[in-house]
């Protein structure tokens, strides 16, 4: 029955049969409509529009109908009949083999098992898998989406997807028309993303993206601005398929326009600065080609936050509310004359300083390393430090710092800073095992980075752990079968609480075991033992400037044999030495770019470390030990035993116990780095260093602990006497110390180490990649160095060279790793071969 | 495993078993008794198919009361809240919401980190006075509001009094008078005079001399402010031994003039 609208009558509903449902109960659907029996309606009417348009926004049914069955009187039977969408069951994709890549493609556009099939849903189904690959260069992507009946289930559907990838379309040529300045080379490396597909490229996408290839043209009319032309344009671009050779060719067409120059550069409405210092920062002359690029950079540079600009100048020194405005006034000819409008407003000063987020770490620790202060002038340059800053101390995710300018009040010319912070985890625990020296070695560290020892007896305060004060608690046990290692180390970055002085101490003792040739086992009774504690205090000096760190420290060290004898030291197989010193160190770093890779600076140190000279009031003459009866050996009943002359047998055992028992020694260091930028990122650093260990009386003698030992890769590594392994590649560890002939057996052997070295040593870096999650470089060095028994020997002429090359890739997760190819031109000494190619292992970073 | 009401045995079978009506009365057993964890267990089971019916109110308040019981207080908040939204004509409305504001209240930190929850705990103790204002509650409650004020002002004056201690004196000055304006009626007002003028007073000792006169007359208010608002006390009396220095110098100055 034909109704027309505007005639709808009124009706009362009869009853209402729905037709067509599968998986649906017939009374679900019909409370959706919302229709009820007895309801009055107007048939054709707005209501039935109504209930039609509820029941599509549904999305479950690709078809609805009302009709009207029957009329009786007043009474209406409507009939509703509707096709359910069927339901995704089961989807299988064919052209794509990664199950990581159809997962993604099933997460972004929701091809779940349930989902309603709509038209839509398909058509943006298959829209977005070939855009999907279109975007990486499958231009020639076709994507089906077949469906299937699936019998084991109401109104359901399996689905094929077959992604047809076709073949990858390259770029071909990139060509240029209108070009006379600039070759057609030129602007092609303007591309940076946009690349010619060329024998050699395959390593590199050549791959056409949309967005990049925008981006690129940008680049390319940005050249030409650079360059003074500051008309130039693109007129046309056009990107043509060769289907013959299956790639892209691009032709871009562009206008060069004239070269400009630089007019006159006028100053308006600066009270603070004078033109010229203006002028001297903004570094462009009257006559200068035309640079809108460089004058937009040299007068707010965005890409960096401290960029030496005009509007930093304001910025730095309290200027929050100015604003500089390069305008062009007018041009003669080929001349554009330019006027810098300044507004410089009214210098502000920080007012309230908050922090938000920190729900582990105490305000104190962090307050204090902010270097936006109240009632400070503004100065931007301390905002972007104090981000840095708190990024740097490791309680907060760097990423997430964030500064948030708030009331800014040009009146009264304040602004208040709130900084975001998000905490992270900053305790670590270290338990592994491995096999190394013989066995196996355990090792178990825990270290706590944000440490509060005041709550250490706080019950509430473990959660799980006391935290927040910016302690470092660190714990560390070492074990295998020849040695056992306990270490404990504390250290608070401002001692006291009024000045970043920190305070560090640190507690260890090792144990080593003596191997038993016969058994192959330790054997537990003989030994030796270390132990040693230390506390110092270190110190960001403010004069001369704070690019100076000053540390002193106090150490106490003694060494126990038990029945362990050692070639070492002669002091026999139950001696003892004791080891308390002074360290004084002055380090001055100034380095550019980050510490893996420093771009430009330079960092020395000057070291001391000296003990008591106990010598001068303890009354040994320590000259004539061997004459005095108790250094003497002597028999079973006390009687001094003698050679054959009569001469009593000096016990050098005894000597030496005497010589060392506290030791005695200065030791001077001194080492200095230079980093130079030569060109883009390559960097030469040249270093240098000088080392002596002497003794204030001759007669005692220098000590044989505390020595250096030179060459190989420098890496610390267990000395039983504290020798400072110093890294010279091409020659093998520890090898190039000075060969000492024993004066009483005649034996030579460079076991000792020596007491004074000098070293150079160039080396060229270039990085691979400079990004945080991985940095590489590359290096290749030239290193000279020689180590000597005393001052006498020394010549600074006498070196061992030796040059090669390597790799250092350094991952936060691994810290730095590398290997070094290094050829020793020298022979080693006691030798006359040089000593050729050595390849070094370089785990952890040297500073 | 011990309770007095029941063997354990029966909890572990209640905890498997499908009888809604067995963990339910269970559950209110151990309610009662004061076992509130084993409660909370049973009530977590059974919560969704009570949902919608009129026995709801009551479980959802016993449940969210038995996370209160076990100090869980993140948790208690948010299902006491759940309860005043879903149960607006309850007999239980206003303890519910007293005890969704007091779980906040637990929840605030010591003053010396973030204090989101003690500004959120101070809204809604603020709020439940507000709506309520004759409740047996309000006692209680506008003593908690006072405590965590209490513990704001006591962040906001120890950040301000750490310049002094890091001896940043204009730092602290600046802090200190916003300290002094933010808070009104604190208690650390007296306090905050006297680091105020602790600064100013090191502040014009150590300065160049072209600037003592004005450092000195500051550190002179400074002294006159501490001194009007508290005449007598323990930090007027270390004060009176910096002042001397501080009008001695001032003398000289004025006669140079």
């Amino acid at each position: 029955q034909e109704a027309t609208f505007d005639n709808g009558k009124k009706y009362i509903i009869g009853g209402i049969e729905v037709k067509g449902v599968k998986s649906y109960n017939t009374q679900t659907v019909l409370t959706y409509t919302g229709l009820r029996k007895g309801e009055v309606i107007t048939i054709p009417g707005e209501r039935i529009t109504e209930v039609i348009n509820k029941l599509w926004k549904l999305e479950l049914f690709s078809d609805i109908e009302f009709y009207l069955t029957d009329v009786q009187g007043e009474t209406a039977f409507l009939e509703l009949v509707i096709e359910e969408l069927p339901t995704l069951s089961e989807v299988k994709f064919q052209g794509i083999k990664k199950q990581g890549k159809i997962d993604d493609i099933v997460k972004e556009t929701d091809l779940k098992k349930g989902k309603k099939l709509t038209e839509s849903f398909l058509t943006n189904t298959k829209n977005f898998i070939d855009n999907k690959y279109r975007k990486v260069g499958y231009l020639n992507v076709k994507t089906s989406l077949f469906t299937s009946i699936d019998t084991t289930a109401t109104n359901a559907v399996n689905m094929i997807v077959n992604v047809d990838l076709g073949e990858k379309v390259k770029i071909g040529n990139i060509n240029f028309e209108g070009n006379d300045v600039l070759s057609d080379g030129k602007l092609r490396k303007q591309m940076k993303n946009t690349k010619k597909k060329f024998f050699g490229r395959f390593w590199k996408k050549s791959k056409f993206i949309e967005d990049d290839y925008k981006e690129d043209l940008v680049s390319v009319v940005d050249k030409y601005k650079e360059k003074g032309y500051r008309d130039a344009r693109i007129i046309t671009d056009t990107v043509a398929f060769n289907k013959d050779e299956n790639t892209l060719d691009v032709t871009i067409k562009v206008q060069e326009g004239d070269q400009y120059y630089f007019g006159d550069i006028t100053y308006l409405g600066n009270s603070s600065y004078t033109n010229a210092q203006l002028n001297q920062v903004l570094g462009i002359k009257k006559g200068d080609v035309y640079n809108g690029v460089l004058l937009k950079k040299q007068i707010a540079d965005d890409s960096k936050p401290d960029a030496n600009d005009l509007t930093n100048l304001y910025q730095n020194s309290g200027y929050l509310f100015s604003s500089i405005n390069p305008v062009e006034v007018s041009a003669e000819n080929d001349t554009i004359n330019f006027e810098v409008r300044i507004i410089e407003g009214k210098r502000a000063k920080f007012n309230k300083i908050t922090v938000v987020g920190n729900d582990k770490t105490n305000d104190h620790v962090i307050y204090r390393e902010i270097r936006t202060k109240p009632g400070a002038l503004y100065r931007k340059d301390d905002v972007v430090r104090s981000v840095r800053e708190l990024g740097q101390l490791g309680f907060f995710d760097p990423e997430q710092v964030s500064p948030n300018f708030k009331n800014p009040n040009p009146n009264d010319g304040t602004i208040d800073i709130e900084y975001g912070l998000v905490e992270r985890g900053s305790s670590q625990i270290e338990l592994q095992g491995g096999f190394g020296g013989g066995g196996f070695i355990g090792t178990l560290g825990l270290s706590f980075n944000n440490f509060a020892v005041k709550d250490l007896f706080k019950k509430e305060a473990y959660k799980p752990l006391p935290m927040g004060d910016g302690q470092t608690l660190s714990l560390r046990l070492q074990a295998s079968q020849f040695f056992q290692t306990y270490s404990f180390s504390f250290s608070e970055p401002w001692l006291g609480g009024k000045q970043p002085v920190s305070f560090s101490t640190s507690l260890s003792r090792t144990t080593q075991f003596l191997f038993n040739q016969r058994t192959r086992r330790a054997d537990k009774d003989r030994k030796f033992i270390i132990s040693g504690i230390t506390v110092g205090l270190a110190k960001v000096l403010q004069v001369p400037d704070d690019n100076f760190i000053l540390s002193q420290s106090l150490s106490f060290q003694s060494y126990e044999f038990e029945n362990y004898q050692t070639g070492l030291f002669n002091i026999g197989a139950n001696g003892t030495a004791n080891n308390l010193a002074y360290t004084v160190d002055l380090t001055r770093q100034a380095l550019s770019g980050n510490l893996i890779f420093p771009l430009y600076g330079s960092k020395f140190s000057i070291n001391a470390k000296f003990t008591l000279p106990y010598s001068l009031w303890n009354g040994v003459d320590y000259a004539n030990l061997a004459d005095q009866e108790e250094f003497q050996l002597k028999d079973a009943n006390g009687n001094v035993l003698t050679d054959n002359a009569g001469i009593p047998l000096p016990d050098s055992e005894k000597i030496e116990q005497e010589k060392v028992n506290w030791l005695e020694f200065y030791k001077i260091k001194f080492k200095g780095d230079w980093y130079t930028r030569l060109v883009d990122k390559l960097v030469l650093k040249s270093s240098a260093e000088f080392a002596f260990l002497g003794a204030y009386n001759q007669d005692r003698g220098v000590i044989p602990f505390e020595r250096f030992a030179l060459g190989g890769d420098g890496l610390g590594q267990f000395n039983i006497g504290g020798t400072e392994a110093v890294g010279l590649r091409g020659y093998p560890n520890q090898s190039l110390n000075p060969i000492i002939t024993d004066p009483v057996t005649g034996q030579q052997s460079n076991n000792d180490g020596a007491t004074i070295y000098n070293k150079f040593s160039l080396e060229l870096r270039y990085p691979l990649t400079l990004k945080p999650a991985a940095s590489i470089y590359g290096l290749t060095f030239l290193e000279a160095g020689a180590a000597f028994n005393n001052f006498k020997d020394y010549n600074p002429f006498e070196l061992q060279r030796s040059a090669g090359l390597g790799v250092r890739i350094f991952m936060p997760a691994f810290g730095l790793l590398g290997i070094d190819f290094g050829y020793g031109f020298d022979p080693l000494p006691g030798q006359t071969q040089r000593n050729g190619w050595e390849t070094h292992f370089i785990i952890g970073q040297q500073f | 495993c011990f309770s007095v009401l029941v063997s354990c045995n029966e909890y572990q079978k209640a905890l498997k078993s499908e009888d809604t009506k067995v963990k339910y009365e269970l559950a209110q057993q151990y309610y009662d008794a004061g076992d509130f964890k084993r409660a909370n267990r049973l009530f977590e089971q059974i919560i969704p198919k009570f949902r919608g019916k009129p026995q709801a109110e009551r479980i959802v308040f016993f449940y969210a009361n038995s996370y209160y019981q076990i100090k869980d207080y993140y948790t208690a908040a948010y299902q006491f809240d759940r309860f005043v939204k879903s149960h607006p004509k309850s007999e239980k409305l206003q303890e519910a919401a007293f005890l969704a504001a007091k779980s906040t209240f637990k929840l605030s930190p010591k003053y010396s980190i973030d204090q989101e929850e003690t500004i959120t705990a101070i809204q809604k103790l603020q709020a439940f006075i507000n709506a309520y204002p004759s409740a047996k509650e309000i006692p209680e409650a506008n003593d908690m509001v006072r405590q965590l004020r209490l513990k704001l002002d006591k962040k906001a004056f120890e950040i301000a009094k750490q310049y002094n201690t890091i001896r940043d004196y204009r730092s602290s000055i600046t802090a200190l008078d916003n300290f002094i304006v933010d808070h009104p009626g604190t208690p650390f007002k007296e306090e905050a005079l006297y680091y105020k003028f602790d600064s100013a007073y090191r502040r014009a000792m150590n300065t160049y001399e072209y600037l003592k006169k004005t450092r000195l007359t500051e550190a002179r208010e400074a002294y006159d402010d501490l001194k009007a608002f508290r005449p007598e006390g323990e930090f007027i009396k270390m004060a009176d031994k910096l002042i001397t220095d501080i009008d001695e110098e001032l003398v000289d100055y004025q006669e140079t003039k």
